[in-house]
């Protein structure tokens, strides 16, 4: 029963990385300097990294605006917001997880009667605005200085794609291990105050209860880039790539280290050690900091009409998003608590801990299927990279032996 | 990432080397008309087999050049251009050798009073040739030295215009003394030889495209 009420989560992270993986990776996908199957394996990975090692800091804050204390809650809202992204995509709608998680929780709030914290519901609007424009500035400053070192080292363009498709490689890593590590509060988050697991020690490093939701998430991610990004990837992606390869790699860039910056503890960290301000480590829309990018480099190069429908549609989704979701969500939840008759929450003193005695004990049953799970994945990749490796280089021995007999017969 | 850097690495020498054919073929090309002019067949049969030993290395590196480009997913976002330079060039060698085959199987009967203009000719359209492969190094190298390299490529294929048209109006109205099917010959050779100047201007054409496209 556990386990079911976390399907609507997997199908929330199913959904995103069908979705987003197209944001990190389409560009190299959608230009062909990337196979699919490359992407899929890289992103796949990446992703699981960042969720399960970095996707504490962003959950924290959604942890502020909403503490979920019921399963059954859990469960509504992450369906609420799954089925706000599904109908909204369905109408073609410009949608983000991030923004239908948030509208789900405080429609949470409203309903169980806590207090939705406006100083962290600001924070993360705060957050939705300036990930765009920071987007923007990140991706002019790189395409700048892509531009001057292309002027100044007078590379082979050979050697220039080259280095552009390592780079676009490497920056997609990145950038799923960034969207992993941002995005997973999206998927996770409100499970994470009605779960408390066992930890999970696998001797080289251990898994806490967060970390194993997490990981949950991160494979339900890397399930919908393995099985459902691949469209999206070749025709979204191709999209924006209709810029230079260059401007292709500096927006995966920019867009990366915007959701890496506002996910990373260690950042955070280091500003406040040198008396700066805390990063606000929320949750933000990859689709929408990708917007800001493009738009900046179009800036850059003076473009004189900027789009301002896809600004107008941008904006209308940091409004119609949540409400349509926290609506949702509300009504949602009215019917599970009085017809279903499942618990979906309870009002707390406002700064309680966090704490679930049901979750407690299921939790162990859980954390060894997690276990096992976790094991299955590492062998059952491990046989699939190596049977990639092989398949490649069969392809190159065939091909390479076709070449010699066309020119021997030509002799 | 040793394998995908000596892939490059190869790719960018066979490119070179292609280069190299087209400028070489050119150059015998020059050498082969001048020979034949000057009637010394043997140095114009040996200069005719190194242009067709030359073409035919032409095209098996525009067929490596074009399958490393495909199967390493090399040059994506301009693969299609440099395919068609390629070809653009390759189309070059190839009226070089189809030229110099004319000659050797037609063996037109050069008026000694047009030996000069005719040397001058091919020397011109070859030059044409000639300079188009600086600027297609460039594209790789400098793309936006690229444009003021074609500028040479433009002169040299209207002298080449120039010089036919004088050679041809020069045959049919002056030349009285020889018959018009001699006349007829002629012309078909000037033509074949100014083909080259014509090819190279198609190139350049593409080139000063391409140039801009990556410049942008």
């Amino acid at each position: 029963m556990i386990l079911f009420f976390l399907t609507s989560g997997l199908f929330l992270g199913w959904s995103l990385g069908a979705n987003d993986a197209s944001n990190v990776f389409g560009s190299a996908v959608g230009s062909k300097m990337v196979s699919f199957r490359k992407a899929a394996i890289i992103a796949s990975i990446a992703v699981i990294l960042g969720a399960v090692l970095q996707g504490a800091g962003a959950s924290g804050t959604l942890g502020k605006l909403g503490s979920v204390n019921a399963i059954g809650g859990s469960f509504t809202l992450a369906l609420a917001a799954a089925v706000t992204v599904y109908m909204m995509t369905k109408f073609s709608l410009p949608v983000s997880t991030t923004q239908a998680i948030v509208g789900a929780i405080i429609g949470w709030n409203l309903f169980t009667g806590n207090r939705t914290d406006p100083g962290t519901l600001t924070k993360i609007i705060a957050t939705w605005i300036s990930g765009p424009v920071l987007g923007a500035v990140f991706a002019i400053l790189l395409y700048m200085l892509i531009k001057k070192i292309k002027k100044s080292a007078k590379l082979h363009l050979v050697i220039f794609e080259s280095y552009l498709k390592t780079g676009l490689i490497i920056a997609g890593a990145f950038g799923a291990y960034s969207l992993g590590a941002n995005n997973i509060a999206n998927v996770m988050g409100v499970f994470l105050p009605a779960f408390s697991l066992q930890e999970i020690d696998l001797r080289l490093f251990s898994l806490s209860s967060d970390q194993q939701l997490f990981l949950l998430g991160g494979i339900a991610i890397a399930v919908g880039i393995i099985t459902y990004s691949r469209r999206v990837m070749e025709t979204v992606g191709s999209n924006i790539v209709e810029l230079t390869s260059e401007a292709a790699l500096v927006v995966v860039l920019a867009q990366s280290l915007v959701l890496f910056m506002f996910s990373s503890t260690g950042l955070s960290d280091i500003l406040v050690k040198i008396g700066l301000s805390p990063i606000p480590l929320v949750p933000v829309s990859s689709s929408q900091v990708i917007v800001g990018c493009v738009i900046g480099i179009g800036l850059y190069k003076g473009a004189r009409n900027i789009n301002f429908r896809l600004l107008g549609e941008i904006c209308m989704g940091w409004f119609a998003t949540p409400v349509i979701s926290g609506l949702l969500a509300f009504f949602s939840l009215f019917f599970m608590k009085n017809i279903f008759n499942i618990e979906v929450g309870y009002k707390t003193a406002y700064g309680m801990p966090r704490a679930d005695a049901m979750a407690g004990i299921a939790g162990e049953g859980i954390s060894h299927i997690i276990k096992y799970l976790l094991l299955g994945i590492l062998i059952a990749g491990s046989i699939l990279i190596l049977y990639y490796y092989f398949l490649e280089r069969k392809k190159t021995r065939e091909l390479r032996a076709s070449e010699e007999k066309f020119w021997r017969n030509l002799k | 990432m040793a394998l995908f850097t000596r892939t490059t690495k190869n790719l960018i020498l066979k490119i070179d080397e292609f280069f190299d054919n087209v400028e070489l073929g050119l150059l015998v090309f020059r050498e082969g008309v001048k020979s034949y002019i000057n009637k010394d067949m043997e140095a114009f049969e040996r200069h005719l087999f190194k242009v067709d030993t030359l073409e035919g290395n032409a095209d098996k590196l525009q067929r490596e050049i074009e399958n490393e480009m495909i199967t390493h997913s090399i040059l994506p976002q301009h693969r299609e251009d440099v395919t068609r330079l390629i070809d653009e060039l390759d189309e070059i060698i190839d009226t070089v050798k189809s030229s110099l085959n004319e000659i050797s199987i037609e063996m037109p009967e050069i008026p000694d009073v047009l030996n000069k203009d005719l040397v001058s000719l091919a020397n011109t359209s070859a030059n044409s040739g000639e300079e188009l492969i600086p600027a297609a190094r460039a594209y790789f190298k400098a793309p936006y030295t690229v444009r003021e390299k074609l500028l040479k490529v433009y002169y040299f294929e209207s002298e080449t215009d120039k010089i036919s048209r004088n050679i041809r109006k020069r045959v049919f109205r002056e030349m009285k003394e020889i018959d018009l099917a001699h006349k007829n010959h002629l012309r078909y050779i000037i033509h074949h030889i100014e083909n080259i100047s014509d090819q190279a201007q198609k190139a350049a054409d593409l080139l000063s495209g391409m140039a801009i496209k990556i410049l942008l």
